[in-house]
């Protein structure tokens, strides 16, 4: 599969729309109905606002330069981003761009099994290898997701920022890159190394090749994903801290993961 | 029936009558409002644009049995709810509902038939918590309830969604806007974003 791209800044546009797509709308958890958590330990209210927490729990030390960053992604994303995923959208029907985001993340199960087997989630570690041979195999390249549809085995996620979170490291502060968007210290360097670790790199494709996949893979991610982003805009009175806490929370969420091994 | 048999059942009547008289649990009380909002959310008479006030006016009927939107207004403001008078907070909470509904029922809308599980519940003194999950293509999306016990009824005040608490969300906000606007700062902007809702609903 080869994929030629001219200039930089689509790739761009589209690692910016990964990035998005990865930490906005990552495919969601699944959960064992005997892993919940516990959501009431702690009441920061109580009917008493005297224990009232008025204290941040996020480090945003960069605040002034995060928000000015923000409105630079947010007005790429509406006036560059959205119009080139609607036309992508609309060149090819959906069935097909379901195919591509089942391609890309069967190539991306090597860093999903790293990353379970290093949080010692041995039976998601099995699910992907599982995964990886009956897509790959019956599943055309893995083009199919047969693992889901036949054998109801739904992909487990696990990235690098996770696992260093279930080790116990602090988020750093919070960081929101230009094109990228949410993140933290812990998460940033956690995508440096699932970046690092991607197959796709280790094939032999030049430069302009890997980033056109990963490209293609971004864009595509995005088009066949909810618009969680603009639903956020639309639906908040601060959307800046709006995203800093949901982001905080569901990457909390995740590392959590309900205490026991998490079936996603 | 003998003697024994009698006394026994006396007995268990004795027994059972408080349990019957006891609140219901949090999970029995939920599910009937979650039936009627997806109920009404499937019902093709009350689909479109055209039927969009009718269904709202029915949705928000449904919601107010089982969900505290005082109760969440005043979780989200916090301490400042304190500060301010009872005028300020009767409006406050007017402007608030209006808000939340507009979100929350927004949200709503989204909903096309999911299956909605309910998976388990945790009770501690008078606050609970009740897990769900909606079904979104083979992908189990959890959403956990959190209620408040207020007279003889459960009712919910926080959704949160994988994670994310509702009232968490705009709590923060909330507060980084009362940081820089203070309280009348707040109040323009839930008024404004009140308008833009209305101004949606007239372009459609």
């Amino acid at each position: 599969m080869k994929i030629r791209t001219c200039s930089a800044i689509p790739v761009l546009l589209c690692l910016w729309l990964f990035l998005l797509g990865s930490s906005l709308i990552a495919p969601v958890a699944a959960v064992a109905a005997d892993a919940m958590p516990d959501l009431l330990l702690e009441d920061e209210y109580d009917n008493d606002y005297d224990d009232w927490q008025d204290a941040d729990i996020i480090s945003d030390p960069l605040e002034p330069w995060n928000r000015a960053v923000f409105v630079f992604n947010d007005k790429l994303y509406f006036w560059m981003l959205k119009p080139v995923k609607n036309v992508y959208a609309e060149a090819l029907p959906h069935d097909i761009r379901g195919c591509i985001d089942n391609f890309v993340n069967n190539l991306s199960s090597p860093i999903v099994l790293i990353n379970t087997l290093l949080q010692g989630r041995f039976s998601d570690a099995w699910t992907v290898i599982s995964r990886f041979g009956i897509n790959t195999v019956l599943g055309v390249y893995g083009f199919g997701d047969p693992a889901a549809s036949e054998f109801a085995m739904h992909p487990p996620s696990a990235d690098f920022g996770q696992t260093l979170g279930r080790y116990g490291a602090g988020t750093g502060i919070y960081l929101y890159w230009p094109i990228f968007g949410p993140s933290n210290v812990r998460d940033t360097l956690g995508r440096v190394a699932d970046f690092a670790a991607n197959p796709v790199n280790y094939v032999g494709l030049n430069s302009d090749e890997a980033l056109g996949y990963s490209g293609t893979a971004l864009v595509n991610r995005m088009s066949v994903s909810p618009d969680v982003y603009e639903e956020t805009i639309k639906y908040s009175l601060d959307p800046y801290v709006a995203i800093r806490q949901g982001y905080y929370e569901y990457r909390n969420a995740r590392i959590r993961g309900g205490g026991t091994e998490e079936n996603q | 029936m003998n003697v024994r048999t009698a006394v026994l059942l006396f007995l268990l009547s004795v027994l059972l009558c408080p349990v019957v008289n006891a609140v219901e649990s949090p999970m029995a009380q939920l599910k009937p409002t979650l039936k009627s909002l997806t109920d009404l959310l499937a019902d093709e008479r009350l689909k479109g644009d055209a039927h969009r006030d009718e269904r709202r006016a029915k949705i928000m009927k449904a919601i107010k049995v089982g969900f505290d939107f005082e109760e969440m207004s005043k979780r989200i403001l916090g301490r400042t709810w304190q500060d301010i008078s009872a005028e300020e907070r009767e409006y406050f909470t007017r402007q608030m509902i209006k808000l939340l509904e507009n979100i929350y029922v927004g949200k709503l809308e989204s909903y096309s038939g999911q299956q909605i599980d309910f998976q388990e519940e945790r009770v501690k003194g008078k606050r609970a918590q009740v897990s769900t999950t909606i079904d979104n293509q083979g992908v189990k999306v959890p959403v956990h309830y959190i209620l408040n016990l207020t007279d003889s009824r459960w009712m919910v005040y926080d959704i949160n969604i994988e994670g994310v608490s509702l009232v968490g969300n705009y709590r923060e906000q909330f507060k980084s806007i009362l940081r820089t606007d203070k309280f009348a700062g707040l109040i323009k902007v839930i008024e404004e974003k009140n308008k833009s809702f209305e101004k949606g609903q007239a372009s459609l």
